[in-house]
């Protein structure tokens, strides 16, 4: 009787532990899947989105990839774009088990990955990349080439002054 | 006499300016180095030049709008790189390899892409890509010595690398030549405007945006024989050889987006539909028998309209469950 109770609890407790993968699909900085593409968000910097993993996706393009982890860090302070980047990287390698699924034998299925390409036009190297991500990128590229216009403008100007 | 002489004398120097093209510098009022350097002595030019060459670090994830020298530099073994290069509509990309220090041999790579790919999604589509998939990845270890600059065939290219030990290190130095007759085109922008030319040639041509938006078509002339519809037996655009096809879905490869709408008739807009994806196209098939042109605009959909949309749309493919 004992041993039921015991064993009963014990499922009972591993059935209803809270899943990662649920923890992550409901975190605020989850990816909206085409229902919203947030245009509010899209005019916050990309620091505000941070910690959006990505992964290079080598081998058979058919494979489909684990879901994206993604986790919500907290805002920094300051604009500075390649921290937030290391930042994902950091992230990127601490879950060594899943890029390794994706990296190993990369060399073996390189070959084949090619063949399979050319029979199946699946690319061989794909980057797994929200389109959310994406477009905040867009964005900062953007900006930045109105930034370098005005910057090159600027000294032609001053170049011609002189 | 005297006036008459004076008019025709007015009359043969204005014409002169006109077919020697003057009147074009007239017109141009944008600041262009091109237009500057021709008044400058080579000095100058040499050192506005150094001033103009953008350059900067290269991230492991990366997109570009800039023409420049980027460079990479790992301070630890990067495996997952990858940059986006993006153009204006109408011109394309160039990569050149400069200063390359990777080790091949040891697996580090550099290989650019013709186009974007995404979550296993290539843009362009097979189907709208000159080249087989294969021959779109130039890996600069395969031949780079050989073809150190690769050219993209629209305004969007990608390149993957890897390295494995810290101090390797690449410049890539990105250009943006014009093209003068744009087909495949990712915008760069939300909103805007585009017209679209395929002047008698058989391909199909796609413009995405990679956002859900509104768009409206002003124009649309197809050069069917007459403006009348063609009898047909079956319905729609099937069988057509020139038309225009609205597409959305949620990934970058056109060929795996469902139709929104066909428009096989010339019209003078404007027509407007919003689709509610990720990623809209506006695609344009041509037999390549006639000049097929469409103009249109687009702007980005706001929350409350996407909300309307899902609550009222019968078929809301592009909403995940």
């Amino acid at each position: 009787m004992k041993l039921n109770y015991f064993v009963t609890t014990v499922v009972l407790l591993v059935a209803f532990l809270p899943r990662y993968e649920c923890r992550a699909i409901d975190s605020s900085g989850s990816v909206q899947r085409a229902t919203s593409p947030e245009p509010d968000a899209l005019s916050l910097p990309l620091l505000t989105r941070l910690g959006e993993e990505y992964y290079i996706r080598l081998g058979n393009g058919n494979r489909n990839p684990a879901a994206s982890k993604l986790k919500v860090m907290n805002p920094e302070s300051s604009y500075n774009q390649a921290l937030q980047l290391q930042l994902t990287q950091r992230l990127l390698q601490s879950n060594v088990g899943n890029i390794s699924r994706f990296i190993s034998g990369f060399a073996n299925q390189l070959d084949d990955s090619a063949e399979r390409g050319r029979r199946s036009d699946d690319p061989p190297i794909s980057l797994d990349l929200t389109f959310h991500m994406l477009r905040q990128m867009m964005e900062l590229s953007r900006a930045e080439q109105l930034h370098q216009q005005a910057h090159s403008n600027r000294k032609m100007m001053e170049m011609f002054g002189k | 006499m005297e006036g008459t002489f004076r008019e025709q004398l007015f009359f043969i120097v204005l014409c002169l300016s006109v077919l020697n093209g003057d009147t074009r510098y007239i017109q141009e009022n944008k600041i262009s180095p091109e237009g500057l350097f021709s008044l400058l002595n080579s000095e100058l030019k040499r050192e506005i030049q150094d001033e103009l060459i953008y350059s900067r670090p290269l991230r492991c994830l990366d997109m570009v709008a800039l023409e420049g020298q980027f460079t990479f530099t790992a301070d630890r073994p990067q495996l997952s790189c990858a940059a986006f290069f993006i153009a204006e509509p109408n011109q394309v990309i160039t990569v050149e390899y400069d200063s390359v220090d990777i080790d091949c041999r040891g697996g580090d790579f550099i290989k650019v892409f013709d186009g974007w790919v995404m979550k296993g999604e290539k843009f362009p589509s097979s189907q709208d890509h000159s080249l087989p998939l294969m021959e779109r990845y130039v890996d600069y270890c395969d031949s780079g010595t050989v073809r150190r600059t690769v050219r993209s065939s629209q305004n969007v290219a990608m390149v993957f690398f890897r390295v494995h030990t810290a101090g390797s290190s690449f410049t890539l130095t990105v250009r943006k030549p014009v093209n003068p007759f744009p087909c495949n085109i990712i915008s760069q922008t939300p909103e805007g405007s585009f017209t679209m030319v395929i002047p008698q040639q058989h391909r199909n041509c796609s413009f995405s945006i990679i956002y859900p938006v509104e768009i409206k078509i002003a124009e649309l002339s197809l050069g069917h024989l007459n403006s009348f519809p063609i009898k047909k037996s079956l319905p729609g655009c099937v069988g057509a050889g020139d038309f225009v096809e609205l597409l959305g879905g949620n990934g970058m490869d056109t060929s795996k987006m469902l139709p929104v709408a066909d428009l096989c008739y010339s019209f003078n807009g404007p027509a407007q539909m919003k689709i509610s994806c990720d990623n809209t196209v506006v695609r344009m098939v041509s037999s390549g028998r006639f000049v097929n042109r469409v103009a249109f605009e687009y702007r980005v959909l706001d929350r409350q309209e996407l909300q309307r949309i899902k609550e009222n749309s019968v078929e809301d493919f592009c909403f995940n469950g």
